[in-house]
């Protein structure tokens, strides 16, 4: 790794520790969503970014998960340390069946994805006597550990970092590992990944496995954030946000998702602070996406480094 | 028994408004490779307008037309300035037109209001029509198993027996061959996408005198067209009707026998079907 990479590094840990002092709660607040929603884009980007599925049904995950820890903590009285697994096992197992949809490819792959996305959304709004129906769960409290119980939003803050810099780490070894490399080859060429001998099916469905477990864990993470979850984290919205926010980003880098979240979520909570239609502006940063940064905010970067480097040296 | 025969009514009524527009949106990409997720935004644009023409002029000819008309035109723009830019890439084309039809879905709510509105059914097709074995069942849904059975049969034969439909059938298996024998593809595309946008429009209005308008509709019937066209095979005109009765069906007995899971209903067989068959009923290599 290069000096300055080092160094950037460096510096951005500092700012993230730094961030409760420097910015107060309502930017706490807000950089803990930054990083729940980059998670779960980073989940999206797992399948997006290295092996070429666009799906758009990991709310189903987050939602599932988040439930899962809102109703065992609230109404059957379980502690953080059984509830948060059981979220993560349940919103895993769900992708472990949604899987599935490994078997299609393409624009199938993604109508499918919502189809099955959709099932979550009615599942959650309409069994209204377990899921609470719109209003959803709610007084869901801080996770706790025993006698070791987070207080409040800033120490929630550093949990959700530093669960974040761990995920973060086990994902880089997971896509430099030869299963990342294999899904980058099936990205590139499925059919000579097989004729290589791979299984590229079942890699994929792996992958897709994988990429659930994660959106499960970031569902756990927004639940206590959150304090409540009603449909609207199952919905549709929510899994076209999480890929948009890969997008915007950059796919197939860890950092570009969660650039992506905080460039989303900050236009948003910025614009809807004076204008009402904050779906519509939310529209116009995917028109504008896919018109003018196919290659998101990382691509950009890349870019203008190549031009640099370029006038560098010739 | 009686219940069992009006879920099927039921269904067959859904059935109808959904081939409206699914067979639009599967036209569109069987033959343009678009997929075009604002047509349900389309759906409820169309709706809100035919809405207020049946409130200024009292006529519901008049609503449908209208809706309809009006979706061509918006139609036109975005295909022409924004999903033509995409070229064949769908990932673009997904998120480019969702982000459309959460600007239309806004648009929509500044004008028309966040309340479930009603486009008015004409004075001769309200009250009901009493079937053998005294069922009631309201008049209007009873015509639209109709309006579904005429559009259906008109773009069957627009589709099979006209020279247009020909060249729209050829364009759909080789696209690059139609163009090299001299046809004008760009136009044929103009052509397809207005009937699309405007059956799409129209159902709106049709669907809004029964299912209501509000905001997020656009998205419950969208996905039910998805699924409609995920039955039926991508592009297959027959698919789409077979898809469109399918699904009618099995959310219309879904919400009568297992309302709570009623999405489940629907979607467990589909997620079956797709196990055997990823391409869908009538669906082909592309």
């Amino acid at each position: 790794m290069d000096r300055a990479r080092l160094a950037l590094i460096v510096v951005a840990l500092a700012f993230a520790a730094a961030l409760p002092w420097l910015g107060g709660p309502f930017w706490t607040g807000l950089a803990t969503q930054m990083l729940i929603f980059g998670l779960l884009a980073l989940s999206v980007d797992l399948l997006l970014g290295h092996a070429g599925l666009f799906s758009l049904t990991h709310a189903s995950f987050f939602a599932v998960s988040a439930y899962t820890v809102a109703i065992l903590q609230v109404r059957y009285g379980w502690p953080t340390i059984a509830a948060a697994p059981a979220g993560i096992v349940l919103g895993t197992l769900l992708a472990a069946v949604f899987g599935i949809s490994v078997r299609t490819r393409g624009v199938y792959f993604i109508l499918i994805t919502i189809a099955l996305g959709y099932v979550v959304w009615g599942v959650a709004h309409r069994w209204s006597s377990f899921t609470g129906g719109d209003n959803g769960v709610t007084n869901v409290p801080f996770p706790a550990l025993g006698p070791a119980a987070i207080t409040s939003h800033t120490q929630y803050y550093y949990v959700v970092l530093a669960a974040v810099i761990l995920c973060g780490l086990g994902y880089r070894v997971l896509i430099r590992s030869p299963f990342g490399l294999g899904l980058r080859g099936i990205k590139a060429s499925e059919t000579r990944m097989q004729s290589l001998g791979y299984r590229t099916g079942l890699h994929l469905y792996a992958a897709f496995v994988l990429s659930g477990a994660l959106a499960s864990f970031a569902g756990v993470l927004y639940v206590y954030y959150n304090k409540f979850v009603n449909p609207v984290a199952s919905s549709f919205p929510v899994s076209v946000e999480a890929a948009l926010m890969a997008i915007v980003g950059g796919t197939g880098s860890i950092v570009g998702p969660f650039l992506g979240a905080a460039v989303v979520l900050g236009l948003r909570n910025w614009v809807s602070s004076f204008v009402e239609m904050h779906h519509a502006i939310m529209g116009a940063v995917f028109i504008a996406t896919v018109l003018w940064a196919p290659q998101g905010l990382v691509g950009i970067a890349q870019r203008i480094r190549a031009r640099l480097a370029k006038g560098r040296h010739g | 028994m009686t219940s069992a025969i009006l879920q099927a009514i039921n269904g067959v009524s859904l059935a109808a408004l959904l081939f409206l527009l699914a067979s639009g949106f599967t036209l569109s990409f069987g033959l343009m490779r678009v997929v075009n997720m604002a047509h349900g935004a389309y759906y409820l644009l169309g709706g809100y307008i035919g809405l207020t023409i049946a409130e200024k002029t009292g006529s519901f000819a008049l609503a449908l037309a209208g809706g309809g008309a009006a979706i061509i035109v918006v139609g036109y723009f975005i295909d022409r300035f924004l999903i033509r830019r995409t070229g064949e890439n769908h990932l673009a084309q997904v998120l480019l037109t969702v982000g459309i039809a959460f600007v239309i879905g806004d648009v929509a709510l500044q004008i028309w209001g966040g309340d479930n509105l009603m486009v008015p059914a004409p004075q001769f097709l309200k009250g009901a029509v009493v079937l053998p074995g005294d069922i009631y069942y309201p008049k209007y849904r009873f015509v639209l198993i109709f309006l579904g059975l005429a559009v259906g049969a008109a773009l069957w034969l627009l589709y099979k027996k006209t020279q247009l439909g020909a060249v729209v059938r050829a364009g759909v298996d080789d696209r690059e061959q139609v163009n090299a024998t001299g046809i004008n593809v760009d136009r044929l595309f103009v052509m397809v996408s207005a009937l699309a946008s405007f059956l799409a429009g129209m159902a709106g209005v049709a669907g809004g005198a029964f299912l209501t308008l509000y905001p997020g509709a656009e998205w419950e019937i969208l996905v039910y067209a998805l699924v409609v066209v995920i039955v039926g095979g991508l592009g297959s005109l027959e698919g789409a009707m077979i898809g469109a009765l399918i699904v009618g069906l099995l959310d219309a007995y879904g919400r009568w026998l297992l309302p709570e899971f009623s999405y489940f209903v629907l979607f467990g067989p589909i997620a079956l079907l797709m196990i055997f068959r990823p391409r869908g009923l009538f669906g082909r290599e592309g």
